[in-house]
C-alpha cells in the first residue's frame, strides 16, 4: 500500500499541472483570506475560519481534479490488469491511492496556515476555533476525495470521472438548500444532516467539536472507499 | 511449474475456456498458439490470478491461483497484450515501482540489471511517454522479469512491432529459458516454431493439438506429401498415372506439377519414378514436401469446424 502512495504522491510532485493546481487553489484562499481581512480591520473582528470555510465549497471542484486521474487513467492505459496481478490485494491500491491524494491535499492546507499565522501576528484570534475548522476541513477533504476517487473506477474517462464526481459532490453539498424548502421541520433537518455542509458549517466552522461531525466523515470515506474497492474488484469478473 | 487441470471460464453463456488441461515443467518455453478470441488471454489471466476460473484449478509452482492468488501472483511476471505504461514515468522509476511492488529487496542493482538485460540502459531517464513501441515492449518486458519469476506469462509480446524488433523480443525470451518457465501466446505460426520447446494449439477454448512444433508436425501430417513434375505428359495424362500408382491417396494440381498424398510411413518414390520411367514420359521433379504448422493449423481448425 505504501509503495503505490509513494507513487501517487511522487505523481502529482511530478507533473506540472499539480503545481498549477496548488497555485490555483493558493491565489484562491489568499484573495478569500485578503478580503476578509480588509472587511474585519472596520467592520467585523476577523474570522479564523474564513479560509476552510471556503474550502468547503472550492473541495466540491477541487478534490475531483485531484482525484479524477487516479484509477481512470489506470484502466485506460492497462496498468490496473498488470496491478491486479501484483502481489497487493484490492484495497492496497485503493487506499494506497487514496491516502496519497488525501496527503496532497494535506500539504496544500498546510499551506494555508500561514494566513493564520498573519493573523496571529495582527490581531488576536480565537485558536480554538482555527483548530477546530482546520480540523473538519481536513476530514471534509477526506471525503470529497474519496468520493472523487469512487467516480474515477466507475469511468476511463477523466472529464467524465471529474464531472461526475462534481455533480455528487454538488448534490451533497446543497442538499442543504434543498432543507430549506422543505415545510417539514423535521425533515428538512434530516436533509440538512445528510450533506457535507451540514456537519461543517455550523459545526467544525463555528468552533465546535462535535464526534456525530467526525463519524459522519470518517463515515463517508469508509463508504466510498469499499463500493470503490468493490468497483476495482468488479474488473477481475468482467469479460 | 504450471499445472492446469480442466479449467472452464465461462462468461454468461459464451465459455471463453473450455476444460483446458497441460503442464509446463522448469526451463520450457511453451507456445499457446490459437486464432483471435481463441481463449489465449483468458487462460492467461486465469493463471495470473487476474480472473478467477468458472471450474477447474490450475496451480503455479504448487499454489492454486485462486486461493494462494498473492503466492501466485508473487512468482509470475506477466506482459498483458497492451503493455502497460505510466507515460508520465521514467524507465528506471517504472522499473523499480513494479520491483517494489512485487517485493524486490534493495530494487535498484536489480533494476539496472534488467534494464541493461532489455537494452534500454541509455533511455533509462527518458520519460515513457517518448520512447517508441518496440522500447515499451523491451520495458514491459523488464517489468516482467524485474521480481526473477519463477514463471513468465507473455500475451503476444511480438504484436504491432516492427520485425527487428520482433526479433530481438523473441531473443530476448529465448534468453529466459534458462531460469524461468514461459508460457508465451501468439497466433504466429512460425514464431511459435522458433521460439517455443512445446506448443498448445487453442481453438475455441480447447486444446486441439499438443507437442514439440517438430514432432507436432509429424503427428499430424495425415500421411506423406511427395511433389511431383512431369514433363512429357499433359495434365489428365499425368493426374492418371499417379493415381494409379499404389499407395497415393490423392492428387492435386500445384503449379505445373502435384502434389500427392501417401499412406504416413510408407516411401513410395522409387514406385513413383519407375512408373514415370514406364510410362515414357521425364521425371523432372519428385521431392517430400514438409508441412508448415501453418498448414497443420489451419488443417485442424478445418476439420473442426
Amino acid at each position: 500500500m505504501w509503495i503505490i502512495f509513494r507513487r501517487e504522491v511522487g505523481q502529482y510532485f511530478a507533473s506540472p499541472v499539480a503545481y498549477l493546481i496548488a497555485a490555483g487553489f493558493l491565489v484562491l484562499t489568499a484573495l478569500i483570506f485578503n478580503n476578509d481581512l480588509t472587511v474585519s480591520a472596520t467592520v467585523k473582528p476577523a474570522s479564523p475560519s474564513v479560509v476552510p470555510a471556503f474550502l468547503s465549497f472550492a473541495l466540491v471542484f477541487f478534490a475531483p481534479l485531484l482525484t479524477m486521474r487516479m484509477l481512470a487513467e489506470e484502466s485506460r492505459e492497462g496498468t490496473l490488469e498488470l496491478l491486479l496481478t501484483a502481489p497487493v490485494t484490492d484495497s492496497a491500491i485503493v487506499l494506497g491511492k487514496f491516502l496519497g491524494a488525501w496527503f496532497y491535499y494535506t500539504m496544500l492546507l498546510a499551506l494555508t496556515l500561514v494566513y493564520q499565522v498573519i493573523l496571529v501576528s495582527v490581531t488576536q484570534p480565537d485558536l480554538g476555533h482555527a483548530i477546530s475548522a482546520y480540523i473538519g476541513i481536513w476530514l471534509y477533504g477526506g471525503a470529497t476525495i474519496a468520493v472523487g476517487l469512487l467516480f474515477s473506477a466507475l469511468t476511463e474517462n477523466q472529464v467524465i470521472a471529474a464531472f461526475l464526481a462534481t455533480a455528487a459532490l454538488l448534490i451533497l453539498w446543497l442538499g442543504g438548500l434543498a432543507g430549506q424548502i422543505v415545510a417539514n421541520l423535521d425533515l428538512a433537518r434530516m436533509l440538512y444532516t445528510l450533506t457535507l455542509q451540514g456537519h461543517f458549517t455550523s459545526s467544525f466552522a463555528v468552533g465546535l467539536l462535535r464526534v456525530e461531525d467526525a463519524a459522519y466523515y470518517a463515515g463517508m470515506m469508509a463508504i466510498m472507499l469499499f463500493i470503490t474497492i468493490r468497483i476495482v474488484e468488479s474488473h477481475r469478473w468482467r469479460g | 511449474m504450471i499445472e492446469v487441470r480442466n479449467l472452464t471460464k465461462r462468461f454468461g453463456s459464451h465459455t471463453a475456456v473450455d476444460d483446458l488441461s497441460f503442464d509446463a515443467q522448469p526451463g520450457e518455453i511453451v507456445g499457446i498458439l490459437g486464432p483471435n478470441g481463441a481463449g489465449k488471454t483468458t487462460t492467461m489471466r486465469m493463471l495470473t490470478g487476474f480472473m478467477p476460473p468458472t471450474s477447474g484449478t490450475a496451480k503455479i509452482a504448487g499454489f492454486d491461483v485462486f486461493n494462494d492468488s498473492l503466492e501466485v501472483r508473487a512468482r509470475v511476471g506477466y506482459l498483458p497484450e497492451q503493455v502497460p505504461v505510466y507515460p508520465d514515468m521514467t524507465v528506471r522509476g517504472y522499473v523499480t515501482f513494479w520491483a517494489e511492488l512485487r517485493g524486490v529487496r534493495k530494487p535498484h542493482a536489480r533494476v539496472d540489471e534488467v534494464i541493461e538485460r532489455v537494452q534500454l540502459t541509455d533511455r533509462r531517464n527518458s520519460l515513457i511517454r517518448n520512447l517508441s513501441k518496440g522500447m515499451r515492449q523491451r520495458l514491459g518486458l523488464a517489468q516482467a522479469i524485474v521480481h526473477d519469476p519463477q514463471v513468465i506469462i507473455l500475451d503476444e509480446p511480438t504484436i504491432g512491432i516492427d520485425p527487428q524488433q520482433v526479433i530481438e523480443v523473441r531473443e530476448t525470451v529465448r534468453q529466459f529459458r534458462t531460469k524461468h518457465t514461459v508460457l508465451f501466446s501468439t497466433h504466429i505460426l512460425s514464431e511459435a516454431e522458433q521460439i517455443c520447446d512445446r506448443v498448445l494449439i487453442i481453438h475455441q477454448g480447447r486444446i486441439v493439438a499438443e507437442g514439440a512444433p517438430a514432432t507436432l508436425r509429424q503427428q499430424l501430417q495425415p500421411g506423406a506429401h511427395l511433389y511431383v513434375l512431369i514433363g512429357g505428359a499433359d495434365e489428365a495424362q499425368a493426374r492418371n498415372l499417379l493415381e494409379h500408382i499404389p499407395g497415393v491417396q490423392s492428387v492435386q494440381a500445384q503449379g505445373e506439377g502435384f502434389t500427392i498424398r501417401t499412406q504416413p510411413d510408407v516411401d513410395i518414390r522409387a514406385e513413383v519414378s519407375e512408373s514415370v520411367m514406364r510410362a515414357g514420359f521425364a521425371l523432372l521433379e519428385l521431392r517430400p514436401v514438409a508441412m508448415t504448422l501453418e498448414d497443420i493449423f489451419l488443417d485442424i481448425v478445418g476439420r473442426k469446424t
